[in-house]
């Protein structure tokens, strides 16, 4: 009413022309009003909008990135995760192959599968089978709350009811809406890879040429906790290497995401199991591992690289998941799925983090 | 197949370009209005484009310019940067003073205390003491956003944006009368 008389309708107005209490509330409001006005005045801005743009195009951190700037690794580990996210892409595409129901895939468990560093290189070499498109874009973004990460992903923020000792109570939220990606096995490029590196490239079953695989991933949110801003906090010259070594470790991640969905066309589930199996670049070892799992459908295959982790199985809020531990002993980590699929993550011992995973809410 | 392999050459440069463009454009509409809000917290011009192009640098690290909440996101990280900006001014200047409290006073000149700086310090302390939301309603009003993009800044409905800005005007002004008093 303050700010806009208009907005009082015609019995409105009548009633607030005879009573008494609504013009005093009124009066002592419009007072509120114009006093916040006096004390928020501020010294007159003279700005000049060119320059100010050009300090920001020249500040470091200004160079365009692609979505999650990803504070949480540091750059010595990003290929170790680029290698891991197309060992995830593979296992999505094993456990595709054993799927029984053709068209349609959804994990209702987890499984480990120990990968060694060499067949994650292989498996990067990914796009040398086919061609990875994305009909969506991953489009992860950090945002200022929960409520943001929930109107993003379209599911609850997950609540840690348990936190570990000293855990900083500074949350940054990540949420990320569906990604869907298209890998197309593409006969010519298969041909040439495996002529490239001296292996026959086993005989293609009917239809597996154009052959589409569309992987489905997210909406997911994450949970960082942990000040990750606090080394280039408040000064503009610490920047001046322009490097992520003030970059803080989280102390906790937790995320939950909705689980990947595959499906296929043109292959049966047989022809895709075979195939993937044999195709080079895959160790012995890795394809047994994944036979070994039995019957994988509806299983979510993570890839552990043995010489970095060890995994245990372990039953979360009752439901059967993974417990992967850092052999340094520097972090654990502990994924189960629940209708969706959880994650929690920290430097801690594992026994905390299981203790996080169990009070999710 | 040639056509698709020269498109596919020029798709990611065109996207820089374009991604370049885009912020470009969003700065030159939105810088004024980012500093506008900044400054209306911290009335430090200097400081207020500070925290604007740290707002806008944060911006284009985590997001594209032409994503549909680019605006309301960088009037509610203006005014939480510029917020939080007088809360640790406000912790630091209660340290200095439980240090040097002599110190403090030998150094000041007498006549700046009489100064219209006091009247904002005393404003500012007023709104740092005041909780998020509250706080960052008053500013962004004051700020010359309408009630909508107020809503949207906080993610919160438009219809209780006048019931949020009364009582946090009603707030202000007991949190200045308090810090008067004292």
């Amino acid at each position: 009413m303050f700010d806009d008389p208009d907005a009082l309708t015609g019995s409105d107005r009548t009633h607030y022309a005879t009573c008494a209490e609504c013009q005093a509330r009124y009066a002592g409001m419009a007072e509120d009003a114009r006093s916040a006005a006096t004390l928020l005045a501020a010294p007159e801005l003279k700005l000049d909008i060119a320059s100010a743009f050009k300090r920001v195009q020249a500040a470091p951190a200004a160079k365009p990135r692609f979505g999650f700037s990803f504070p949480i690794l540091r750059p010595a580990s990003r290929p170790m995760f680029a290698g891991l996210a197309a060992a995830v892409v593979l296992a999505a595409l094993v456990v595709t192959a054993f799927a029984n129901v053709l068209p349609l895939f959804q994990p209702k468990t987890v499984a480990t599968v120990p990968v060694t560093v060499a067949d994650i290189q292989s498996l990067s070499a990914l796009s040398d089978y086919g061609t990875v498109t994305w009909s969506q874009q991953p489009n992860p973004q950090i945002v200022l709350s929960a409520a943001d990460a929930e109107k993003i992903a379209g599911f609850k923020a997950p609540v840690a009811k348990y936190l570990p000792k000293g855990t900083s109570s500074t949350i940054t939220y990540g949420a990320m809406a569906k990604a869907v990606a298209v890998f197309t096995f593409d006969a010519a490029k298969a041909q040439s890879a495996a002529a490239k590196s001296g292996k026959a490239l086993p005989k293609l079953p009917a239809g597996m040429d154009g052959a589409k695989l569309t992987v489905t991933a997210g909406p997911a949110i994450i949970e960082i906790y942990g000040n990750l801003n606090l080394g280039s906090e408040g000064s503009s010259n610490a920047n001046s290497n322009g490097s992520s070594q003030n970059i803080n470790l989280p102390e906790l991640v937790i995320a939950e995401s909705v689980a990947p969905l595959v499906t296929s066309t043109q292959v049966t589930a047989k022809q895709l199991e075979d195939y993937v199996l044999s195709m080079p670049g895959i160790s012995k070892e890795l394809a047994a591992a994944v036979r070994a799992i039995g019957d994988p459908s509806g299983t979510l295959l993570i890839p552990v690289p043995i010489q970095y982790a060890t995994s245990t199985p372990v039953t979360i809020q009752g439901s059967h998941g993974v417990a992967l531990g850092d052999n340094t002993g520097l972090g654990s980590a502990v994924i189960w799925i629940k209708g969706n699929v959880f994650a929690v993550a920290g430097p801690q011992k594992q026994s905390e983090v299981i203790k996080v995973a169990s009070n999710l809410k | 197949m040639g056509l698709n392999l020269e498109a596919a050459a020029e798709g990611p440069k065109r996207l820089v370009k374009t991604r370049e463009e885009a912020f470009e454009a969003l700065f030159k509409t939105e810088y004024a209005r980012v500093a506008g809000i900044a400054n209306r917290v911290l009335a430090d011009p200097h400081e207020a484009e500070d925290v604007a192009q740290e707002v806008f640098i944060n911006f284009h690290r985590l997001h594209s310019a032409t994503a549909q909440f680019a605006p309301a996101w960088l009037h509610r990280a203006a005014a939480h940067a510029a917020l939080n900006r007088i809360r640790g001014r406000r912790r630091r200047e209660k340290r200095d003073m439980a240090q040097a409290p002599d110190e403090g006073s030998r150094t000041m000149d007498p006549q700046q205390m009489l100064e219209v700086s006091e009247d904002r310090r005393m404003v500012r302390a007023a709104l740092a003491r005041m909780a998020p939301k509250p706080a960052a309603v008053l500013v962004l009003r004051a700020s010359g956003l309408s009630y909508s993009e107020v809503a949207q800044a906080l993610g919160v409905g438009t219809g209780q944006i006048g019931t949020l800005l009364r009582r946090a005007e009603a707030t202000l002004r007991k949190e200045v009368t308090r810090g008067t008093s004292i």
